[in-house]
């Protein structure tokens, strides 16, 4: 009972812990979500226990918790079981007596059955045998023939028979005595009968009322051993419950303190709050009112606004009334002046038949004329392609002609200017070698064709063998590529796209020279990929090197196609942008990488490439090559330019200063020429012109002047 | 005067709860919520008002309460009152019950005279309350609990058994009773018929009583002396279960007549008929009766392979070996649960037919053969069978003249036997060997709870040790029937406390 009774308080103290910590109605979330912990933990921990030792526990229970009780009820339930025993023994006792009494009297009965039934066969053998004796006497009586024997027989026979029946009458009275006897043995059985129900009866009830009493007195006893253990329970709870409260109670006490301290928190927060609201609320009131009366003035702004709109509107409306009114009559009016116009359309119509007859005449007169017109247009242009035809050759006539001239004249400076340097200067003279010197003929802008351009390339690379120097061709000049690697692309671009080729061609190609061989290759090769001219030819070889500048560096040139493209896609445009540039000005300077580093594999992917860039400035590049056969001039005066400054400035800075040192000298020589011709001059001069004088004054024209100039003119006669 | 009275009164509750209500009203509250309907409409003044009212209140309540002290609201029954009086005096020509409402039903049962003639009542009235009455009323001592707890069931079961006390054959008429038979014939299940009146004698007529004093000691004619045939009336009852009968006639006093205890061998085929038409029936019953072996052999011939019978009681009677052997075939062809043969004459051979029969029987619970002759001889092979039977769970042979080897051989039997719980040897003379075998053989058995052994020659300390043992099978039995799961541990626990206490 103690051990059970502290661990309970132990566990009650266990089960009470966690109400003491952390609390779920905590206001702290962390507390709670320990505390809803610690309750999970308590609950499968009880029903770990309850379900390990439900069956142990019941028991120890039954044994030692209920003891007080569950003994008083045993011990009232044995003594109460061994008193119905007995007492069912007490009163079945009557009737097992009655049964061996009735045992007992069956065997006696038996017996004396026995006894009775032996006798009674004695009886009847020996009255058998007598009456046997009797019968037998009376057939010994049938043959006495002497009445007193008989008569003596027959007494002795009745004596006889008297004893027989007298001794059957004596059984009869013993057996009728027997009979009384159990009569009288039957009415005492019934009487002893009687006796023991009465006996039962008495012991039923005794018995009933003994267990009666002691029902009541067990019962009463387990009553009173109830209550004091109700007593004892109630006792140790109301202790229990005591101390729960007391520890209730300090808690709240507690939690009122805590509640307390809170609520005078929360109340100075309140009415910090509240001052500050106030005053926020004041604050606001004050700018919502501000607000109001703003919105108040605009308000009224509006209304105004609002009264002077309406004003506006009616006096719109008045306005648009009256002139409404005024369309109406207007309208009234138009609709007079369109029945009138009515009628003038009427009129005009039929004017307008009348003129559209007349212009039909009109236009097919004008249509033969127009056809006349283009006949003689046509004829005009062949004339004028005759004509220009003849301008060209005219104007390469005077250009050879002027050229000449100019050379002439060049050469006659340039002689000029040997003998100046020779003679005068005395120095050697080496005579100046310009390309314009050599150019007969115009100056043709007109693009070359690509073959002859590849003619040239091939032929200089021929020559490079021979001469290193002459690498700078007027040709390259402006493209800022060298032959050689214009050479080497084409060589390349000729072995590697070879399917551009025609196998027939391949086939005739086979005998010829190798230079020739690459020639018509190239040929056919720019036939295929539309390269006319030498720009598109220079564009060609640019955009190699320029893809080549663009992907070397980067060496991942093969791995992405897109970026390739992409790539390409720019260097078309900048060679698109390039090849318009190039035709105004120089490109800007690039060193051209080396060719050789083109990769024959990347040849087709260029290819590719420049075939769709191509195609684009193809495009818009026709019209300007329409107009290009008007010939452009510019050239021209930049040769002419060139042809006049065939001496150089220094040199003729050189010849000016020569001039005027020659000039001075000269003017010193002809002073001195002068002074000696003077007077040589002056004295024929004399006679000269006294010879001429002679000869005007001799002239008739003299006298048919009004006024005659011998009058104005005075010879100065000496 | 009685409406004068009245009217005041009918509206007298009303009044004097709205003059209360008033009352708490202006008390309860200053301003006047409600005031009188009588009260002019305007709105006086609160306290005025409530001097008014408090006046008013007081003067009516005084009109109200009546200054007759014998005055009562029930001056005049409800009209339902009066038709539910109607009906019960009239229910005798017009039964009225079903229509009418519960309330209505219990309260004219309530007023219902039990001595209503039973042709209209039968049928009609279930209500056990009434029957109760009517019980009561014509019996003083009523055992409900033995007629199954119905107070119905044991009004017919009590009306029909006394019109069979007193009937008497060929003088009564027949119809008395099976005019009954229509309105019994769902309550019955009990015939319990301790006297049957054999017929009056032709020659001379009875003079006093019902009973005939004249009957000469002469035979007469079997034929004359049979009693009232059951036939027809057990052929109507659809729901009997039990018929306890007894052939003789109590009371007669000096008027005894061997003839009046008589069941002759017409009772025996017309009840053996009738027994054996009566498919519903469970226990059969024929004490007292002067049943002999023949008549035994009849009856139990007609008994074999009844489809309900569970007890067979035929104590007291004169049954011999040939009666046991046709009891030990009825015993395998019947599901009999229970036979009685307690004093009779059942000698060895029938106990050895008995026995015999025993042996592989798998219904009989329970046999009892008190006070007859079976000697040693019968009770070894009683005994012998017991070995294999697994069912029989009472065995009563007190007073058969038993002895040692029997005890011997019952020793053994308890050991093995683990079904028997109630043994009677009683009034035998096991002697004192027997006894001390006897206790050998109860040591080692644990579910017999019941061992009578008094007035049998034994040593009183064996007897003693013996109930010891029957102490402690009773508490295990007790145990396991407390908490039939786990009654291993409790016996354990329990074994070494009770030789203690």
């Amino acid at each position: 009972m103690n051990p059970r009774g502290s661990l309970e308080v132990l566990e009650e103290k266990e089960d009470s812990a966690p109400i003491l910590g952390p609390s779920i109605h905590s206001d702290n979330p962390q507390e709670r979500i320990q505390a809803r912990r610690l309750r999970i933990a308590a609950r499968l921990e009880a029903r770990r226990r309850e379900a390990l030792g439900e069956y142990l526990d019941g028991k120890k229970e039954s044994e030692e918790d209920q003891s007080k009780s569950y003994k008083q009820k045993e011990e009232s339930r044995l003594k109460l079981a061994k008193l119905l025993l007995c007492g069912t023994e007490l009163v079945t006792n009557i009737q097992v007596a009655a049964d061996i009494r009735e045992i007992h009297r069956r065997v006696e009965e038996e017996e004396i059955k026995r006894q009775r039934l032996e006798k009674l066969e004695n009886e009847v053998k020996t009255s058998q045998d007598k009456f046997d004796e009797i019968t037998v006497k009376w057939e010994e009586g049938k043959q006495k023939r002497i009445p007193q024997e008989l008569w003596e027989m027959l007494n002795a026979q009745q004596v006889h028979c008297a004893g027989l029946i007298e001794d059957k009458n004596k059984l009869i009275n013993e057996l009728q005595q027997e009979l009384k006897t159990k009569d009288d043995q039957y009415v005492k059985d019934l009487k002893k009968q009687s006796d023991d129900i009465c006996l039962l009866l008495e012991r039923m009830e005794e018995q009933v009322k003994n267990v009666m009493k002691s029902f009541r007195q067990e019962l009463y006893h387990i009553e009173k051993a109830f209550e004091t253990e109700r007593q004892e329970l109630l006792t140790s709870n109301k202790k229990k419950w005591e101390r729960a409260l007391q520890t209730h109670n300090a808690r709240e006490l507690e939690y009122l303190m805590n509640r307390i301290k809170r609520v005078e928190d929360y109340e100075k927060q309140l009415n910090k709050q509240r001052i500050r609201d106030c005053e926020e609320y004041n604050s606001i009131k004050i700018k919502l009112e501000q607000d109001v009366q703003i919105l108040e003035q605009q308000l009224q702004q509006m209304k105004a606004t609002y009264q002077l709109n309406q004003e506006k509107l009616e006096y719109n409306f008045q306005v648009l009334k009256k002139r409404d009114e005024e369309s109406t009559v207007i309208k009234s009016q138009q609709k007079r002046k369109i029945n009138r116009l009515h009628d003038v359309l009427i009129n005009l119509r039929s004017k307008y038949n009348k003129q559209v007859k007349l212009f039909q005449e009109e236009n097919r007169s004008l249509t033969s004329d127009y056809k006349r017109l283009v006949t003689q247009f046509k004829e005009l242009q062949k004339a004028m392609r005759h004509f220009a035809v003849i301008d060209d050759k005219q104007f390469q006539e005077i250009w050879l002609m002027n050229e000449e001239e100019a050379k002439d004249l060049i050469s006659r400076a340039f002689d000029v200017d040997r003998i100046i340097h020779m003679q005068h200067l005395g120095l050697p003279w080496t005579a100046p070698d310009f390309w314009f010197l050599r150019n007969v003929g115009p100056i043709s802008q007109q693009q070359k064709s690509a073959t002859q351009i590849l003619e040239e390339v091939l032929m200089q690379a021929e020559e490079e063998g021979t001469e290193e120097s002459e690498s700078e061709s007027y040709l390259d000049l402006p493209k800022q590529v060298s032959a050689k690697t214009t050479r080497k692309i084409l060589m390349l671009l000729c072995d590697e796209s070879g399917f551009l080729i025609e196998k027939k061609l391949l086939g005739l190609l086979l005998p010829l020279e190798k230079d020739e061989c690459y020639m018509l290759r190239l040929d056919a090769i720019f036939s295929a990929l539309g390269i006319e001219n030498e720009d598109d030819l220079y564009k060609l070889v640019n955009f190699f090197l320029k893809y080549q500048a663009h992907h070397l560096p980067p060496p991942q040139e093969q791995t992405s196609l897109i970026s390739a493209s992409e790539t390409v896609e720019q260097l078309v445009l900048q060679g698109v942008k390039s090849g318009s540039l190039a035709e105004g000005e120089p490109q800007e300077q690039e060193p051209p990488p080396s060719p050789r580093l083109i990769h024959p594999n990347d040849v087709l992917k260029i290819l590719e490439a420049f075939v769709m860039g191509l195609r684009k400035p193809r495009d818009f590049q026709v019209p300007v090559k329409l107009l290009k056969v008007v010939r452009d001039d510019s050239k021209d005066s930049e040769y002419w330019k060139a042809l006049t400054t065939v001496i150089p400035s220094t040199k003729q800075n050189l010849w000016d200063a020569l001039y005027t040192a020659l000039e001075k000298y000269h003017l010193v020589l002809t002073q001195r020429a002068e002074l000696l011709v003077e007077n040589q001059c002056l004295e024929r001069q004399n006679t000269e012109l006294l010879q001429l004088l002679q000869q005007y004054l001799d002239s008739r024209i003299n006298s048919e002047l009004q006024v005659p100039p011998t009058q104005v003119f005075r010879v100065p006669t000496k | 005067m009685q409406e004068t009275l009245t009217t005041p009164s009918l509206s007298g509750p009303s009044q004097s709860s709205i003059s209360t209500q008033d009352r708490s009203s202006t008390a309860g509250q200053t301003s006047s919520t409600g005031p009188p309907p009588s009260k002019p409409s305007t709105i006086p003044p609160p306290v005025k008002s409530k001097g008014l009212s408090s006046r008013a209140g007081v003067r009516r309540m005084r009109r109200i309460i009546a200054e007759d002290v014998e005055w009562s609201l029930a001056i005049v029954p409800f009209l339902t009152e009066l038709c539910i009086q109607h009906i019960v005096k009239n229910f005798q020509n017009n039964p009225i019950l079903k229509q009418l409402l519960p309330e209505h039903q219990k309260k004219v049962l309530n007023n219902l005279p039990p001595d209503l003639p039973l042709t209209v009542t039968a049928n009609l009235i279930d209500d056990e309350n009434y029957w109760r009455r009517c019980c009561l009323q014509r019996w003083p001592v009523c055992h409900v609990d033995k007629h199954g707890g119905s107070w119905k069931r044991m009004f017919f079961e009590l009306h029909l058994e006394n019109l069979l006390k007193h009937f008497i054959p060929s003088t009564t008429d027949p119809a008395v009773i099976l005019n009954l038979l229509p309105l019994c014939r769902n309550y019955v299940r009990t015939i319990r018929v301790d006297q049957f009146l054999p017929p009056v004698q032709l020659l001379p007529p009875p003079q006093s009583g019902d009973l005939s004093d004249s009957g000469s000691e002469g035979e007469m004619e079997e034929l004359a002396t049979d009693h009232y045939q059951l036939g027809d009336l057990v052929a109507g009852l659809s729901h009997l279960e039990e018929l306890d009968l007894v052939y003789g006639v109590k009371d007669c006093g000096m008027n005894f007549e061997w003839n009046l205890f008589l069941f002759t061998y017409g009772d025996c085929h017309s009840l053996a008929a009738t027994v054996k038409a009566c498919h519903t029936l469970k226990i059969f019953r024929l004490t007292r009766s002067k049943v002999d072996d023949d008549k035994a052999r009849i009856l139990i011939r007609s008994l074999l392979d009844h489809p309900a019978l569970e007890e067979l009681d035929l104590s007291h009677n004169l049954i011999g070996d040939r009666g046991a052997r046709a009891a030990a075939k009825l015993l395998s062809h019947s599901r009999l649960r229970v036979l009685n043969l307690a004093n009779n004459q059942v000698r060895a051979l029938g106990a050895q037919s008995l026995a015999h029969a025993l042996a592989h029987n798998t219904n009989l619970i329970s046999l009892n053969l008190r006070l007859n002759c079976v000697e040693d001889e019968g009770g070894q092979a009683l005994t012998h069978a017991l070995q294999t039977n697994k069912c029989l769970t009472t065995l009563h042979l007190g007073g058969n003249e038993l002895s040692e080897p029997t005890a011997t051989l019952l020793s053994q039997v308890l050991s093995i036997n683990t079904t028997l719980t109630s043994i009677n040897l009683s009034c035998n003379h096991i002697g004192l060997d027997g006894g001390k075998q006897l206790l050998e053989g109860m040591s080692d058995n644990k579910t017999l709870l019941e061992f009578d052994l008094r007035l049998s020659d034994i040593a009183q300390e064996s007897e003693y040790l013996i109930s010891q043992a029957l102490c402690a099978n009773r508490e295990a039995a007790r145990q396991r029937a407390l908490n039939p799961t786990h009654f291993m541990s409790p016996i354990t626990a329990k074994g070494p406390e009770n030789p203690g206490g």
